[in-house]
């Protein structure tokens, strides 16, 4: 295209104009986006946890010494509605797995004379259907008692109901205020260099021509911002990632690049976007008061 | 190339600048329009390029009638004229060179072909040594000929002047007013409003307008190339 250089000139003049407002808006994007970004990111971490959580969704089914064939037990399980799997956790395993859990501290285990856990079924269950499931799987006979963590993944799915909200109000308010802003930028811009305008009305220029260069800076300033945030996000993951599988390494966290990634085309898009309507606007708002 | 009937021309506030106008321009006429301050000459110039719109009457451009809901018509006549205002409107910030490409960059004219015309005209007005000079930096008589240089370079086939000698010296008035005359061709059509009267007989051949309190009068009857 003929005017590429020419428009690219005329963009950066009309930000020169304004130097430290557009700067300062600039800046105001990123850092907006890059908060934006941060909510977005744990949003999505602890929907991605509740989601692995909520299939953790179990119940424990401890049954008493007369019962002889848990086989036959553990089939009547099965065939609840509901239930996923069931598998027949043996005193053993029980004490393996609280000793994975206790770790460096399992020693007091050593304490007891005889293993003092119990074999038990493991039910893994839908967790809709856990209120159904635990009655039916408490009325059956020879089941002792039956325990459930539901507690637990209903707070994690509440907090992450809650993460939700917030997130799309967040995104809300992040589009909103940019939009302001950048559609603001562009009618100061317009509103500076009207008589320029004019002129080139009065040789016949078409208003797109007259426009892109606002549209230009307008889509630069808000991209540029995200692509700021995008930096400033990665450098961010990758710290906590470095600090996180350091100290608590049990955490389900998604893998590194899967956020990296999303979070990128995330932010550039979301940018990119809120760029071009903006300047839009400003364009489409400001022409009425030729 | 012009054909105006009883165009009248009211602003908003009331005033009557122009009344029952009759004009025919041919193309490839130098049209000389004179008349006191205040009298529409302006008004006329105005009307031709689409900027105030007849209040009664028919006017017709380049074929076309000029009419304000036709905004893309309004354009392309605008694209086809080659406008030289009273105020000059130069874009300030930019070089002389850039001002006349300003003129074409949204014209169909192909990249190299817009700067060969760009150049050209600024030669023909004398400003080549000027060309990547900031306009603010130029004399009143300089910044007069990039407002021609701009005009002229888009090849225009109607070339509209307000005054363009107001403000300059006997010397550089005909200087100008010369060099309009030479922009005059069988495709391109000039109308140069002055209140420069002395400077008529120079031009033998151009029609000669008189505009008072918005009549028209056509004084002589200028030879079309
Ligand atoms: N935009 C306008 N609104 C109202 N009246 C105007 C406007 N422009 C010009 N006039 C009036 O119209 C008349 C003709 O003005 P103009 O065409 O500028 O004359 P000239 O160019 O011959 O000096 C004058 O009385 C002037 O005051
Ligand atoms: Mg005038």
């Amino acid at each position: 295209m003929k005017n590429t250089f020419y428009f690219i000139k005329e963009s950066i003049r009309i930000f020169r104009y304004n130097k430290l407002s557009n700067l300062f808006s600039f800046f105001g994007t990123a850092l907006i986006l890059f908060l934006l970004a941060l909510v977005v990111g744990v949003w999505s971490i602890s929907s991605q946890l509740a989601g692995m959580l909520k299939e953790e969704a179990e119940i424990s089914a401890y049954f008493n010494k007369d019962v002889e064939n848990a086989e036959d037990l553990l089939h009547i399980i099965e065939q609840i509605d509901g239930v996923r799997y069931v598998r027949l956790v043996n005193e053993e395993e029980a004490r393996s797995r609280m000793e994975k859990i206790l770790g460096d501290e399992s020693d007091i285990l050593d304490l007891f004379e005889e293993n003092p856990f119990e074999a038990y079924f493991e039910v893994k269950i839908h967790l809709d259907k856990m209120d159904p499931v635990f009655t039916q799987i408490s009325g059956l006979k020879g089941i002792d008692y039956v325990r459930e963590n539901r507690d637990v993944l209903e707070q994690i799915e509440r907090i992450s109901k809650a993460l939700e909200v917030l997130g799309y109000l967040v995104i809300a308010a992040v589009s909103i205020t940019t939009l302001v802003i950048i559609s603001h930028m562009i009618r100061q811009g317009i509103y500076q260099n009207h008589e320029q305008i004019k002129t080139l009305m009065l040789l016949g220029a078409p208003d797109n021509f007259i426009n892109f260069p606002y549209v230009l800076l307008g889509f630069l300033l808000t991209f540029g911002g995200g692509i700021v945030a995008t930096v400033f996000i990665n450098i961010l993951i990758h710290q906590g990632y470095s600090m996180l599988t350091g100290t608590i390494p049990f955490i389900p966290v998604p893998p590194k690049s899967q956020l990296v990634y999303g979070l990128s085309t995330f932010l550039l898009s979301v940018s990119a976007a809120l760029g071009i309507l903006g300047s839009l606007f400003g364009v489409s708002t400001s022409k009425k008061k030729k | 190339m012009i054909q105006a009937k009883n165009v009248s021309l009211r602003y908003i506030d009331g005033t009557v600048a122009l009344r029952e106008i009759n004009l025919n321009v041919k193309p490839g006429e130098f049209v000389y329009i004179v008349g006191p301050s205040g009298s529409g000459k302006t008004s006329l110039l105005k009307l031709l390029m689409g900027i105030e719109f007849p209040s009664a009457g028919s006017l017709y451009v380049m074929d076309q009638p000029v009419l304000k809901k036709e905004t893309r018509k309004i354009r392309k006549l605008r694209q086809n004229i080659g406008p030289v205002f009273q105020e000059f409107r130069l874009i300030q910030g930019r070089t002389a060179l850039e001002n006349v490409l300003m003129g074409m960059r949204f014209l169909d004219i192909p990249k190299r072909q817009m700067i060969i015309n760009a150049k050209n005209a600024l030669v023909k007005v004398g400003l080549e040594h000027k060309a990547s000079v900031m306009v603010e930096k130029l004399s009143f008589g300089e910044a007069q000929r990039v407002a021609i240089a701009r005009a002229v370079a888009r090849k225009p086939a109607l070339i509209l002047a307000d005054e363009p000698t107001g403000n300059l010296d006997y010397d550089n008035a005909i200087n100008i007013m010369n060099l309009l005359y030479n922009f005059r061709d069988k495709n391109t059509t000039v109308l140069v409003t002055t209140h420069a009267t002395h400077l008529i007989d120079n031009y033998q051949d151009a029609s000669l307008i008189r505009v008072e309190k918005g009549k028209i009068h056509v004084e002589r009857r200028g030879a079309k190339v």
